[in-house]
């Protein structure tokens, strides 16, 4: 046995360990949640049926049909070797947590739960060690693992699911393809939501088998096809509850789903179409104190962003498993956070694809930084001094002070109540002290009310951060700049190519006319889409007021309470004020593009759709790429619009100011907290730039080459 | 290449009219309430037109939109910090803009990536190391304060935006000047400055903007009534018109007021000078 092959035995069994010690810490620590007594109670129904060999009550038995009977029947099987006990109360589905649950069957419940999301890691740890040790520390599948839910063991049966598959794809072997069609129903039977697996294959097969399709040769997909009809068979088979009434009782199911949707827990949650994101970006770790003991949740979800590419190209199944899933969860109304557990193994191991990535880079740039140094001499950098010293000094004094000054501060509890003892040096003494180590950092609650400013370290960063994450601020900014850019450059770039055709009337006119909203003010500009939407005395208020629901915009009213609305609302100003500035620089760029490469290509017979794809927008990149870079930081750090509508706390831009400003409502005047809001924002949008340039690079490299 | 055809024309004039229109609804929104003298307070009904058409509305904020400041202080106030700014934030990084395109020295990269960290930094994350040290000078509430504030938010986009304009200026015309035994700074005064004239002139115009519509920022130091701008102002007016206490008229007209000045400096800038800002690579 070589070391290779030791080390992977080793560190596939620390993944095991690793998962297993955490999910029975956080299986004894966990407080009870929602839905845990129903899973219970629907076991103890089970167990005794078991008990007292009852089958045929199966036919008959499943408390909760919402949810398929699997893993209820398998606590069932676990409960059946415990002694019996009364069943837990059945109450309403909007009733808060059971406060108190039969101990050994909630520990038993829970530790099988922990057991098979234990499984799961070390399965995926088989594949990538790497991507399994993700797995098992990814905070919120630890949660929902450890606790008597249905997604422990559904999602050990879809991983069973895509690795069947996966060796049936390497060895060509029918019984893998058998076992994978067994798997999916199974996991189907579980909770319906971990069946999106299935999807993630059927379209894999349909890549596999691109060019037999062209072709005509539908015979290739017959193996796909037993599969699926097999894993229907199991889904069937192994749900004793739908064979009286198949057809009925998967509507009563599915009826009861829809219930689920309208139930007032739903409503009063108010998620998000984005809300799977949040919970991506976030950790539990914000609401069980002492559970767990890191969360990388957020690291994840940001190496998976980054090792998606890599992991379509290694194991495409998975990358379309972690596509699809989300694009499921997006759709799906209900948005529960324990639904992002169909989605997690992929994730890890796309985040572990990135790890592997950004490793690799940073060799590499390692590398090259010893081959490439900057060749400059004395001569010319003495030259430089008179030039740089004066502008240095305003800038030292106006730009970096004031950065240098907010590093400074965020490691502080300086507020409006210690402003005084900060004027008088207060800052500057913790400072020097808690750097030093002669002073202690201190912890104290928030909001910040101490007169004398105190050094707290580093120890307000995590928090602000779980806030800012937990509270959706972080997603709603990214998916705020990707949108609001985005269709900035749709219309801005959509009608400078509309300008440039060949003789379109009254060109000059449209161009000046469509100029008009940059010069504008961004305020003043908010201020007139606020008389058209302001609830109450705006325009469409007052429309909807006289016409009733004649007016087809009635749908828009209240827009203001649900926040899928509001984002699509605010992107219209948004767009209204942006896209004039990627007009002119479409058209600057346009004007650069010699005209004869179009003749060449009319004369090989593009069409003009060709040549807009493959000509016109590559050499528009570079003078577009600038343009787009300036309107996504602006987007980023969005802040006039949201502020003179009074929404204090839509971006980061707008959290920091209303927390620094004293006269704001919610605990105003918390500079230390304002300042670790900005710091955060500057490393997110170095990140960004950063990653975009390098991925603009690379892909110019690829149209020249 | 032929020119569009008829039917593409129609469609392509009928796209421009749809996009068209959605410019001119929140201008229109604002028109008709600038111009409505019967509104005692909030808007109660929809109107297409001025329910009331009057001036009134205009020449009362032409009077005194804040408190008892006159407008013509406002607007002097308005001025005096944007282009103060401007020019402040302009002169001094022009040498840094310059400095930074022509001559490699050790440390450029990181003193290059602390200019774009610089810009990527809201507004808002200025407002407190500013806010110790003005009032350490004593200058916080005034009008130089404030001037000074705007233009450390306006310096980062100046020189970014001035570095990539002496960038573009190809380096055999300075080589050129070199030869014929200019030092760097007569060639940097006859030549490089004249050249990106434009796009000089166009990162001040960015930073006047950044004055004169910043508000919130501005709220934050200034308490004196008479050291208000006009922006200031306009917002002041926003909170205050929720209450129902002043005309919602007035919003639409000062809105109008603040925009005439910008709508024809942008008129008078336009086309040549337009193309000139953040895409130098092309002219």
């Amino acid at each position: 046995m070589n070391i290779k092959t030791a080390l992977r035995i080793l560190s596939i069994t620390a993944v095991l360990a690793i998962a297993w010690g955490l999910r029975v810490r956080a299986a004894d620590k966990l407080p009870i949640d929602f839905d845990e007594d129903d899973y219970l109670r629907a076991g103890q129904e089970y167990a005794h049926l078991i008990r007292t060999l009852n089958w045929s009550g199966f036919l008959e038995t499943n408390y909760r049909t919402e949810h398929p009977p699997l893993a209820k029947i398998a606590y069932g099987i676990v409960f059946s070797f415990l002694p019996e006990q009364p069943l837990v109360e059945d109450v309403a589905i909007t009733a808060s947590p059971a406060k108190t649950l039969p101990k050994d069957l909630l520990w038993a419940g829970r530790k099988e739960a922990a057991g098979f999301g234990t499984l799961t890691a070390f399965l995926l740890a088989l594949v990538n060690p790497l991507a399994g040790f993700l797995l098992a520390t990814h905070s919120f599948t630890i949660k929902y693992t450890s606790q008597i839910m249905l997604d422990g063991l559904s999602s050990l049966l879809s991983l069973g699911t895509v690795l069947a598959y996966v060796q049936y794809k390497r060895k060509h072997r029918a019984v893998w393809l058998i076992v994978s069609s067994v798997f999916l129903g199974l996991a189907a039977d579980s909770k319906y939501l971990h069946g999106t697996v299935g999807f993630a294959i059927l379209v894999d097969q349909i890549f596999e088998n691109r060019e037999n399709l062209i072709e005509r040769k539908f015979k290739a997909l017959l193996p796909i096809l037993g599969w699926g009809l097999l894993s229907l068979l199991v889904f069937f088979g192994a749900n004793p509850y739908l064979w009286p009434d198949p057809i009925g009782r998967l509507q009563e199911s599915f009826t009861s789903v829809t219930y689920t949707v309208t139930n007032p827990n739903v409503q009063s949650a108010n998620f998000p179409l984005w809300q799977p994101l949040v919970w991506i970006s976030m950790s539990p770790i914000l609401w069980h104190e002492n559970v767990f003991l890191f969360a990388p949740d957020f690291l994840i979800g940001l190496f998976a962003i980054a090792g998606f590419a890599r992991l379509w190209k290694r194991e495409r199944v998975f990358a379309l498993w972690l596509g699809l899933s989300l694009i499921t969860l997006l759709l799906w109304k209900t948005k529960w956070p324990q639904y992002i557990l169909i989605l997690t193994a992929p994730l890890s191991f796309a985040a572990a694809e990135g790890i592997s990535k950004a490793w690799e880079s940073l060799l590499e740039s390692i590398r090259n930084r010893r081959s490439k140094r900057q060749f400059y001499n004395n001569k010319e950098s003495l030259q430089a001094v008179p030039w740089l010293v004066p502008g240095l000094i305003a800038f030292a004094l106006l730009t970096l002070l004031p950065f240098l000054f907010q590093v400074a501060i965020s490691i502080t509890d300086f507020n409006s109540a210690s402003i005084r003892d900060g004027f008088q040096g207060g800052i500057w003494r913790e400072l020097f002290g808690g750097l030093s180590g002669q002073i202690e950092p201190s912890n104290p609650d928030f909001p910040f009310r101490s007169n004398k400013v105190q050094y707290t370290g580093f120890s307000g960063y995590l928090p602000v951060f779980y806030f800012v994450t937990g509270q959706g601020i972080f997603v709603f900014n990214i998916l705020w700049m990707v949108a609001s850019t985005s269709l900035q450059v749709i219309l801005g770039g959509g009608l400078s190519i509309l300008l440039n055709q060949r003789g379109v009337r009254m060109k000059k006119f449209w161009q000046a006319f469509f100029i008009l909203p940059w010069a504008i003010p961004e305020f003043i500009g908010a201020l007139m889409w606020l008389n058209i939407f302001i609830p109450e005395i705006g325009w469409l208020s007052l429309a909807s007021k006289k016409y009733g629901d004649a007016f087809p915009l009635q749908f828009l009213i209240g827009w203001e309470r649900t926040p899928t609305f509001w984002f699509f609302i605010f992107l219209v100003p948004a767009v209204w004020y942006g896209f004039p500035l990627i007009l002119l620089a479409v058209n600057a760029g346009l004007k650069t593009i010699p005209k004869d490469i179009y003749e060449a290509a009319s004369i090989d017979g593009a069409n003009s759709w060709q040549t807009l794809r493959h000509m016109t927008l590559p050499l528009l990149m570079p003078v577009l790429l600038p343009a787009i870079i300036i309107r996504s930081i602006y987007a980023f750090n969005q802040f006039y619009l949201f502020q003179a509508f009074f929404f204090t706390e839509s971006t980061l831009a707008t959290l920091s100011y209303n927390l620094f400003n004293p006269s704001s409502g919610f605990g105003g005047g918390q500079f230390a907290v304002s300042a670790i809001i900005n710091i955060l924002t500057v490393m997110i949008l170095t990140g960004l730039v950063s990653l975009f340039n390098r991925h603009m690079q690379s892909r110019e490299e690829f149209i020249h080459a | 290449m032929r020119n569009i055809s008829p039917a593409r024309q129609l469609i392509t004039q009928l796209l421009l009219l749809l996009v068209g229109l959605f410019i001119l609804i929140p201008l229109w929104s604002t028109i008709r309430l600038a111009f409505d003298g019967s509104l005692r307070g909030r808007p109660t009904d929809f109107t297409f037109l001025p329910k009331g058409f009057s001036l009134e509305p205009f020449a009362a904020v032409l009077d005194r939109p804040y408190q008892s400041v006159e407008f013509n202080v406002l607007l002097r106030n308005s001025m005096i910090v944007s282009i103060g700014a401007a020019i402040l934030a302009t002169f001094l990084g022009i040498s840094l803009a310059y400095g930074f395109a022509r001559f490699r020295f050790p440390a450029r990269n990181a003193g290059l990536f602390m200019l774009l960290l610089a810009a990527l930094l809201p507004p808002i994350a200025f407002a407190t190391p500013l806010y110790i040290i003005l009032s350490l000078l004593n200058i916080r509430t005034t009008l130089i304060g404030l001037t000074i504030v705007y233009a450390a938010f306006a310096m980062p986009f100046c020189v970014w935006n001035m570095r990539a304009a002496f960038e573009a200026i190809p380096k055999e015309v300075e080589e050129a000047a070199h030869l014929d035994g200019a030092n760097h700074l007569q060639t940097f005064l006859h030549i490089s400055f004249p050249i990106s004239l434009p796009s000089i002139a166009v990162t001040t115009m960015i930073a006047f903007l950044m004055g004169y519509t910043e508000f919130a920022i501005g709220w934050l130091f200034v308490d004196k009534a008479d050291n208000v701008t006009l922006s200031m102002a306009t917002y002041a007016l926003v909170n205050g018109q929720f209450s129902g206490a002043q005309p919602w008229s007035y919003l639409g007209s000062l809105a109008i007021v603040m925009s005439i000045p910008v709508i024809i400096i942008f008129i008078l800038f336009q086309q040549t000078l337009m193309e000139r800002l953040l895409f130098q690579e092309t002219s």
